[in-house]
């Protein structure tokens, strides 16, 4: 009696199996195009706030190619959960997706090589930013959509108080820490985050660190180089001596600081006044921009934090329609104007930065006429940068290490070496070849 | 007492059938969901991938077969062993202080003359009804001396700032919220069962010129230890799984690691670092290790709960 | 045996307020005070989330933490509003995910511990124990190969994929094993046979009715923990339209970094999401059979 039961039981599980590996086995990559007359189906992944009124603007232009938008948590959620859908055959036809997890996504075949129906967009994109999503390569992995290039926020009202002066270099930026503390022993200038490492990551950028490199058929792992070491030692010194604040941003307890003038500046990227806008309503008018402060006397560089594009999936089945969607997004007049508007983006297409819209200065900035102008011209000062395959596990490893090193008081670059040792240990596990 | 249908029903073959038919549906959907995902993870954990060069053409990623490589390495690993280090210290802070309270909220619930006591229970059970997620958050709040009250309580006492989140405290942090969100069921179920005590029991115990303090410690107490123990087990087994509260107050500490707990590393394993078959290995080393305290666990239960019924 | 009823006397009635025989109705205050600091304690964070609901994005953090503030409507109307009412939608999907769900769950478990309960056959034991032991088996070790295989049948970012995977329920089960065993007795059911009635239809007439305030438990419980459950449908689902809400405001919290979380409609939000688990307590209270947790209902 058992045995039948169990001989049906399993039966029944089999049948499962069964039709799963049915169903599995058509993800085949044929393209099909929409049949006369037929609408073709597209899923889109954002996370950018208000972006459904670029998509609805876009679905009543287009009754042929609709696009579902579905929100996501943020640019960490959506490439986990991209990668998982791939792994299991459904991810959505497009999805938003920031530089540094491109290699990640390409690596593991997420993203389709879309350089043959992305041709006519490259044009409308400066050099810099179009090498981002070939990753140096023939092919294109995504279309641009905005860009994060660094810059000092600062509070003028406070800086005007204290008798402060808005630093040009890092050596001014550490003076200025410590008189700030001198003058006001409740205050930060700033705060140094364990929490976000695409910000590390930017100042890193700025003083010259490449952290991967492609050296043939190898990959070249350095993120323990000279460059981000310095960095890492130079906020080290300063938090360790109680200057710099150690707490991470994007808490209650940051926003509050920010409100409050605990805080008075941050060093962050262009999309900040959005951000300083919901998160410290109360200082409205009361910020500043100018250029980051530099490492020699003289230099004009930046880094980039943040900043994100437009993939088309590889299993997607309606390439064209997906890249033509994309491409109108961050091309089209129309559309990047909704973006700069609705979703407070920094476009990353060149027309779209002369948009009308950004001739004014953002509303939280009223006082500084010039905004973009000063923007722009910091824009074009941002370094490039080689992303790995693994940014991911060097991004997870950044919030253990510097989380720890701010605990316990050790200096900084002993987490740079721990993010190095991780980085190349998971790409070695995976069976990439390394050169360090 | 015994009326279960057996061999000798005048039914036979069909009435045999009965019991797996009714249970088929139940067996159905734990081997669906339970055993064959628990099979996969195992699979996935003899597994790994190959890159072929700079893995970033097509097709450059292949999987292949790993052998015990994964166990080597999440065995080897000292974070594993420092992650359930930290839950069994947990697990010894939480227990009593949690049960402690429960018990004692329930023995003066049962008390005669206590005020107020509906207001009291429900307000002690309400957290029951907050997701650990939304009361990890609101206890984040709390926490942050920058917006907590508690930091004008002190200023206003003197006293300087409390930050449960820095440093070592930050275990009894998370202890707090898993007291907070588990004290109250665990009161009610001690209160029910006290409840389901005739009265009589007591009666000439308070003759006799007991205090209630002493008719607690001396006849309620020794009753409820079946409840207890029972208590105990369940509250054990959420201790071992303990992930969503320090996971949500991750972000805003640089206090607790991304492998504070060993569910938290399987979590990173396989959703941060993208390696599903390190997680794999790793949840199968845990599923083990549950699988050898789950046989006290079940011989417990058997006697606790079904020795009386009918074999 | 006696039945469940009748083995539990007056007393188990949740009102201990009614004084018992010979007791003088004077409060004793020590234990009174111990049971409102209790009450305090856990009705900080409530407190806290009432106050901040009542405040508006640019006070919240910089007004002292519990006095309130005049915005509530306005962060219910952002909170309506937002994403043209996407909210309201997660807290029905949350509702249907645990209403199902529960109601399935302790069907499932119910006729399950009747049978583990009420017939001898051979497997029982490794039957009940296998299915046990599934209480040991954290949900974030199966979340991914549950995952991957529902993949494969084209479930995933389906309200079976979160529906499916709720239905089974291993301390749902020992609980209806509990109460089958105290509440049905073995006589009604002998009778039942010998009138010739079907084991479906006795189960469906004579037991489940008996059952009914154990199954209620075992619904409530089940209720609680797909209501709370955050990583089961955090990965299956990906459509933010079949959200529910702990998933929804996780997304609303944890915007990217260049979008400042919504902490106002977050906390309204989480305000709005306890009281429909606040409502069903109250109403189904008098049901709640939390002797089944420690067995103690044997007759």
């Amino acid at each position: 009696m058992r045995a039948k039961f169990g001989a049906k039981l399993l039966a029944v599980v089999l049948a499962a199996g069964l039709s799963a590996a049915c169903t599995s086995s058509d993800t085949g990559d044929e393209d099909q195009l929409a049949q006369p007359g037929g609408k073709v189906e597209l899923s889109f992944w954002s996370w950018a706030p208000n972006i459904d009124k670029t998509v609805d603007a876009w679905n009543a232009a287009n009754p042929d190619i609709h696009v579902t938008l579905s929100k996501q948590a943020g640019g960490g959620d959506i490439v986990t959960k991209l990668l998982t859908s791939a792994k299991a055959g459904n991810p959505p036809d497009l999805a938003q997706v920031e530089y540094q997890a491109l290699p990640t996504l390409v690596s593991n075949d997420v993203l389709a090589d879309i350089a043959k129906e992305a041709e006519p967009a490259k044009a409308k994109f400066a050099e810099g930013v179009w090498q981002q999503v070939t990753l140096g390569t023939e092919s294109v992995y995504a279309i641009p959509q905005d860009s994060g290039p660094m810059m000092l926020y600062y509070r003028t009202d406070l800086f005007e108080k204290l008798g402060l002066t808005v630093p040009k270099t890092w050596d001014e930026f550490a003076q200025t820490a410590r008189a700030v503390r001198q003058k006001d022993p409740k205050k930060y200038l700033t705060t140094f985050s364990a929490n976000d490492p695409g910000w590390f990551t930017g100042l890193a950028q700025q003083a010259g660190a490449a952290w991967w490199g492609i050296n043939g058929e190898a990959w070249k792992v350095s993120v323990n180089d000279a460059a981000t070491k310095k960095v890492a030692d130079y906020w080290g010194a300063l938090v360790n001596e109680g200057v710099i604040d150690g707490k991470p941003m994007y808490t209650p307890a940051w926003n509050k600081a920010l409100n409050d003038g605990t805080l008075i500046a941050w060093p962050s990227a262009i999309w900040a006044p959005g951000v300083l806008e919901g998160n410290a309503p109360a200082t409205k008018g009361k910020w500043a921009m100018a250029p980051m402060p530099q490492w020699a006397a003289g230099e004009n560089k930046t880094g980039s934090w943040g900043g994100s594009s437009t993939g088309v999936t590889a299993a997607g089945k309606n390439k064209a329609a997906a890249v033509k969607f994309a491409t109108w997004m961050n091309t089209d007049p129309a559309a990047t104007d909704l973006l700069i508007k609705e979703s407070a983006i920094y476009p990353a297409a060149r027309d779209a930065q002369a948009s009308p819209l950004l001739q004014a200065p953002p509303a939280f900035f009223a006082q500084q006429k010039d905004f973009y102008t000063e923007a722009k011209a910091i824009a074009d000062t941002a370094v490039g940068f080689v992303w790995g395959p693994n940014v991911n596990v060097a991004y997870d490893t950044y919030k253990d290490a510097f989380g720890k090193a701010i605990t316990g008081k050790t200096p900084f670059s002993g987490a740079v070496d721990t993010m190095q040792s991780a980085t190349v240990a998971d790409m070695q596990k995976n069976g990439f070849t390394v050169t360090s | 007492m015994s009326s279960a249908v057996t061999g000798r029903s005048r039914r036979g073959a069909a009435s045999r059938r009965v019991p797996y038919l009714f249970l088929a549906p139940a067996i159905v959907l734990f081997t669906l969901f339970v055993i064959l995902p628990i099979g996969y993870a195992i699979y996935l954990s003899l597994r790994k991938v190959k890159v072929s060069g700079l893995g970033l053409g097509r097709n450059s990623r292949k999987e292949i077969f790993a052998g015990l490589e994964n166990y080597r390495d999440a065995l080897a690993d000292p974070e594993l062993w420092s992650s359930a280090g930290r839950v069994l210290a947990y697990g010894a802070i939480l227990l009593p202080i949690m049960l402690g309270l429960a018990l004692l909220f329930a023995l003066l619930l049962d008390r005669p003359r206590v005020g107020l006591a509906r207001f009291s229970r429900l307000a002690i059970f309400l957290p029951y009804a907050v997701p650990g997620l939304i009361a990890s958050m609101l206890w984040g709040f709390l926490y942050l001396p920058a917006v907590s009250p508690f930091t004008n309580v002190a200023e206003w006492l003197g006293l300087p700032a409390p930050d449960p989140l820095t440093g070592n405290s930050v275990i009894f942090a998370i202890v707090n919220i898993a007291v907070w969100g588990g004290v109250g069921f665990n009161m009610i179920v001690l209160f029910t069962s006290l409840r389901a005590i005739p009265g009589e029991i007591y009666e000439s115990a308070l003759l006799d010129g007991c205090t209630q303090f002493q008719l607690a410690v001396r006849i309620k107490i020794p009753l409820l230890l079946p409840s207890l123990i029972m208590t105990t087990v369940f509250s054990l087994i959420a201790t071992l799984q303990v992930f969503t509260e320090p996971l949500t107050v991750r972000s805003l500490t640089n206090s607790i690691s991304s492998t504070w707990t060993p569910l938290m590393k399987i979590y990173s394993d396989a959703f941060a670092q993208n390696d599903i078959y390190a997680a794999a290995a790793t949840s199968v080393v845990i599923a083990g290790v549950t699988l050898v305290i789950s046989f006290g666990f079940l011989c417990l239960v058997q006697r606790q709960a079904f020795g009386g019924e009918h074999r | 045996m006696t039945t469940l009823t009748s083995s539990v006397p007056a007393r188990s009635d949740l009102d201990p307020e009614t004084p018992r025989r010979g007791e003088r109705a004077r409060t004793a205050w020590l234990p009174t005070a111990v049971l409102l600091v209790g009450a305090f304690y856990c009705l900080l964070p409530v407190a806290w989330v009432v106050a901040a609901s009542t405040k508006s994005g640019s006070s919240l953090f910089t007004t002292f933490t519990f006095a309130p503030g005049g915005d509530l409507l306005d962060n219910l109307s952002d909170l309506s509003t937002y994403g043209g009412g996407i909210y309201w939608r997660w807290l029905a999907n949350s509702l249907l995910y645990a209403g199902v769900g529960g109601a399935l769950s302790a069907l499932v478990s119910g006729l399950s511990g009747y049978t583990l309960a009420k017939f001898r056959f051979a497997g029982r034991d490794t039957i009940f124990n296998v299915l046990l032991a599934g209480v040991l088996v954290p949900g974030v070790t199966l979340a991914i190969p549950q995952y991957l295989l529902l993949a494969k049948v084209g479930l995933t970012d389906t309200y079976w994929s979160v529906l499916l995977p709720s239905i089974i329920s291993p301390f749902g089960i020992y609980l209806a094993r509990i109460y089958a065993a105290a509440a049905v007795p073995d006589t009604v059911l002998e009778a039942a046979r010998t009138d010739g009635a079907g084991e479906l239809r006795i189960f469906g007439r004579v037991a489940l009715p008996m059952m009914l305030p154990g199954l209620v438990t075992v619904f409530l419980f089940q209720f609680v923990a797909i209501w709370n459950n955050f990583l089961l449908p955090f990965v299956m689902i990906s459509s933010d339209g079949r959200f529910p809400v702990t998933v929804g405001l996780f997304t609303l919290l944890n915007q990217g970094q260049t979008v400042p979380a919504l902490y106002s409609v977050v906390i309204i939000g989480v305000l709005v999401s306890i009281l429909p688990l606040i409502a069903l307590f109250l109403l189904l209270q008098r049901f709640w059979r939390l002797d089944l947790v420690s067995g103690a209902v044997k007759g």
